[in-house]
């Protein structure tokens, strides 16, 4: 009776928003506050500084790989191509890199730019080929999965690529008061997704097409620009990812990132995105990547095998959809 | 001129206990309430069912017809009343339920398995096995029997669903409806998208079905049906039901009267005149829309200040041709000039670049993003003027919200609530609110006051009329011959995607329109007003 003449009760509502806000996102990190105090009870080492550096560290990649995630999936997309594309740029930049004949403030601008603008094209190319023929992007992004992989073995021979400059070996382990430089540029990432997501035009309408595409486009704006946008950005986060894990590692593989994508969607979801589009945001990511790193980090700690901590973490997926159920009943509360 | 109904002339339900009594009741619905929230969708539903009568619920849209479907099928459940079938407690708690008590109910929305074939839809419920193996035989031995039962003898069982017009899809629902012992069977809207012949066709099948002691509950929103098959009929109106009458005592006229609560008003125009020397807005020429099969197209033009109306049945093509002024879908061939200028339309951004909005039929799959609050669907159509260097300007937008709800007299809790909360006449001057935001010079507007209630459509009236006043250009497209009448200076009736007269405001009717939609000349046409048969 959606369409009876009463106006719903102001204070139903609040209490159906207010509700659904624990859930969402107090929930997340409530969670995440659960997990610390448990095992920082559960081992002494958990909270020690160098601990907390190593989780930093840990969940940098899988952070920046989800912020560009949640951009695809708030449009109801989905981009499994993230570690392959992320070793495909790692393999470009490591080729920069290592040319011949230039210093090393060239070499470390040439290869980072060589590295974000390899990721940036895989991914347009996923939201143009998804968004031109109105493709299922699971699909497209399989492809991609592939052809970047492909792509990654044939660039570098499949030969694992080393010997970087020392100056950007250094950035990759450098700390500031035992926070890795890498996890602030995650960080930031985050805080940048955040603004564009929540105050500006482009944010709105990513929002927008994840709820009502057809909304979206009878509004006026081009659907099709903000898809493609969305999985650039997605394309983009890879490369910087692929940059980072070369600071870190000291090397470029084109093996790297197997399956990585699986770890980022799985932090977006337990973020509290809903996988259908339209509603979550990038705090949740970062509380769900945080999720994801913490779980792995203490269930090592208090000596659970490598297969129980598989099974803990798929677990909590299964948990944060299920959630997600709830979510989306709240959300269409009295429908 | 408003007639009063509150002391009703008929029966009322469940007094007069000589004509109830007579009647060997099945079924008894008593004091039936039903909350959604806060919101009331029944409040006091009473009536009853006689063994083997043809039973019609009408009421408008959101009268609560379906919400009582939806109980009695098991659907959801009420949260006070009693319900009683044949002398015990009918209390389902989901479909199933209902079913093994004998109360089926054809839905207006297919329920069918496309691919599969007519005789595994027919059983699908309870498909023959024989030593745990699909018994082919027997499930095409059924079905060919279900068929026959409701005439459709000519039907080859094996043929898959999808292969059907949908009046077969109907009948096949019915069919599968009627496989289980049916003590009652409910029809929600099944003329809905039948054609006249295969409406008869219905009917023959709903005569035989109630030879057999079948009670059945016909919901249809054309009283020709209901006093064409009916025995009795009961009028919902807010929730509630308002009266059950016999329909051999009744009148099409008396029965409108009761879902309406008074007769319709002749709302006096507040009206500038349209001068035939006003600056033309919006001139079509021989437009194609996509699936226009006429060479011609449509031609027409609409001036400043005027609100032209365009009639005609579902499917004739209305909808198709503000989507293509609208940019939304792209024409065959034609020319659009707004304000004497060529328009080229790419999209709908260009379109609304021009100065059109758009109004669309369907507000919640095309016009709102229902789960965003009330500003962002405001500020939909206008992020450039509260934005700047893409950066939102919150207090801008709230503004912006702020005084369109304000104009258009919209009802709301907060501006940040989601556009769910909104009852479906306030959704829809969201709509309206976001395009007026734009001062736009066309409006064109799709079925505007679909669902919505008969207050909200009076002030949707008032403000559509004050915005033709300003200047504002309209077309609209209603299935509501009231409204267009109401509304309209001038009304175009559209049949097979050309238009096919056009009429003056003086020549106004019912009886004119139907005629021309059904591609008639109006002479030709029977009177209306009176009881059909």
């Amino acid at each position: 009776m959606s369409d009876s003449q009463t106006t719903a009760t102001p204070d139903l509502q609040q209490g159906g928003i207010s509700l659904r806000g624990v859930i969402n996102s107090a929930g997340i990190g409530l969670a995440l506050l659960l997990l610390i105090v448990f095992f920082s009870f559960a081992s002494e080492h958990f909270l020690a500084p160098n601990n907390i550096t190593n989780i930093l560290t840990q969940i940098t990649i899988n952070l920046i790989l989800a912020v560009g995630m949640t951009f695809v999936i708030l449009i109801g997309g989905i981009d499994l191509s993230v570690g392959s594309v992320m070793a495909f740029a790692a393999v470009v930049a490591g080729k920069a890199i290592t040319l011949p004949g230039l210093g090393p403030v060239e070499l470390i601008l040439l290869a980072t730019t060589a590295g974000l603008l390899a990721g940036l094209a895989c991914g347009m190319l996923n939201g143009f080929l998804s968004a031109y023929w109105s493709l299922p992007s699971f699909i497209i992004t399989l492809g991609m999965l592939n052809i970047a992989r492909g792509a990654a073995l044939q660039v570098s021979d499949a030969q694992t690529i080393y010997s970087f400059p020392r100056a950007f070996e250094n950035f990759g382990s450098l700390l500031i008061y035992g926070v890795p430089v890498v996890f602030l540029v995650a960080l930031a990432l985050v805080v940048i997704a955040w603004f564009v997501l929540n105050r500006t035009v482009f944010g709105r309408i990513v929002y927008g097409i994840g709820s009502n595409e057809e909304a979206v486009r009878l509004a006026g704006h081009d659907v099709f620009v903000y898809k493609v946008a969305a999985f650039s950005i997605c394309g983009l986060t890879a490369g910087i990812a692929a940059i980072i894990y070369m600071a870190r590692l000291n090397i470029s593989s084109p093996i790297a990132g197997i399956g990585f994508e699986l770890n980022a969607i799985a932090a977006v979801i337990i973020g509290g995105t809903s996988l259908s589009g339209g509603r979550g945001s990038v705090i949740g990511t970062l509380l769900g990547a945080f999720i994801i790193g913490v779980l792995a980090n203490g269930l090592i700690l208090i000596g659970l095998s490598d297969f129980m901590r598989q099974m803990i973490t798929g677990v909590v997926i299964v948990v944060a959809v299920v959630l997600d159920y709830y979510r989306a009943r709240l959300a269409g509360n009295g429908r | 001129m408003t007639v009063d109904v509150s002391s009703p002339v008929q029966t009322a339900i469940g007094g007069s206990p000589n004509v109830i009594d007579a009647l060997d009741l099945i079924l008894t619905v008593d004091q039936v309430r039903r909350y959604f929230g806060g919101v009331k969708a029944l409040d006091s539903v009473n009536f009853s069912l006689a063994r083997g009568e043809v039973h019609a619920l009408v009421g408008e849209n959101g009268a609560g017809k379906s919400t009582l479907i939806k109980i009695l099928s098991g659907a959801i459940r009420r949260d006070a009343g009693d319900i009683v079938l044949e002398g015990q407690a009918f209390d389902p708690t989901t479909p199933h339920d209902a079913k093994l008590l004998g109360v089926q109910v054809v839905h207006q929305e297919f329920n069918l398995l496309n691919d599969l074939s007519v005789a595994e839809n027919i059983s699908i419920e309870a498909l023959p096995r024989r030593f745990g193996l699909l018994d082919k035989a027997e499930l095409n031995r059924r079905a060919r029997l279900a068929l026959d039962a409701i005439g459709l003898g000519e039907l080859d069982v094996a043929t898959p669903v999808s292969k059907l017009g949908i009046a077969h899809k109907q009948l096949i629902e019915i069919a599968r409806a009627l496989q289980s012992e049916s003590r009652i069977l409910i029809l929600d809207e099944p003329t809905a998208t039948l054609t006249e012949r295969e409406t008869r066709r219905l009917f023959d099948i709903i005569d035989d079905i109630k030879k057999k002691g079948v009670t059945i509950v016909f919901v249809s929103h054309h009283l020709e049906e209901v006093f064409a098959i009916c025995d009795r009929v009961t009028v919902f109106r807010n929730g509630q039901t308002v009266t059950t009458q016999t329909i051999k005592d009744s009148t099409p006229k008396n029965i409108v009267q009761h879902m309406v609560g008074r007769t319709f008003e002749t709302r006096t125009r507040n009206r500038q005149a349209v001068d035939s020397d006003d600056e033309v807005v919006l001139r079509v020429d021989q437009l194609r829309t996509s699936v226009c099969p006429h060479p011609d197209g449509v031609s027409f033009q609409v001036r400043r200040g005027e609100i032209v109306g365009i009639a005609g049945l579902v499917g004739a093509g209305r909808t198709e041709v503000l989507r293509a002024l609208f940019g939304a879908d792209r024409p065959q061939s034609g020319t659009i000039n707004l304000h004497g200028k060529l328009l080229t339309l790419k999209g709908p951004g260009d379109a609304i670049t021009a100065g059109i909005g758009f109004v669309t039929e369907d507000r919640k799959e095309e016009g709102l993003i229902l789960a965003m609050d009330l500003t962002a669907n405001t500020s939909l159509a206008n992020l450039g003027s509260v934005s700047s260097a893409g950066l939102l300007d919150f207090g801008a937008e709230r503004r912006m919200a702020k005084s369109g709800g304000e104009r258009l007299n919209l009802k709301y809790g907060q501006l940040s609530n989601p556009a769910t909360s909104l009852s479906g006449g306030n959704q829809q001057k969201i709509v309206l609110a976001k395009w007026l935001a734009r001062n736009p010079q066309l409006l064109l507007l799709d079925e505007p006051t679909r669902g919505v209630d008969v207050g909200a459509k009076a002030e949707i009236y008032t403000i559509l009329e004050g915005l033709a006043n300003q200047g504002v250009a309209m077309l609209v497209v209603s299935s509501e011959l009231p409204e267009l009448m109401t509304l309209a200076d001038r009304i175009l009736v559209m049949a097979d995607h050309v238009f096919q007269g056009e009429l003056a405001r003086s020549e106004f009717s019912q009886a004119s329109i139907l005629a021309l939609a059904y591609g008639q000349t109006p002479e030709h046409l029977p009177d209306r007003e009176g009881p059909q048969q």
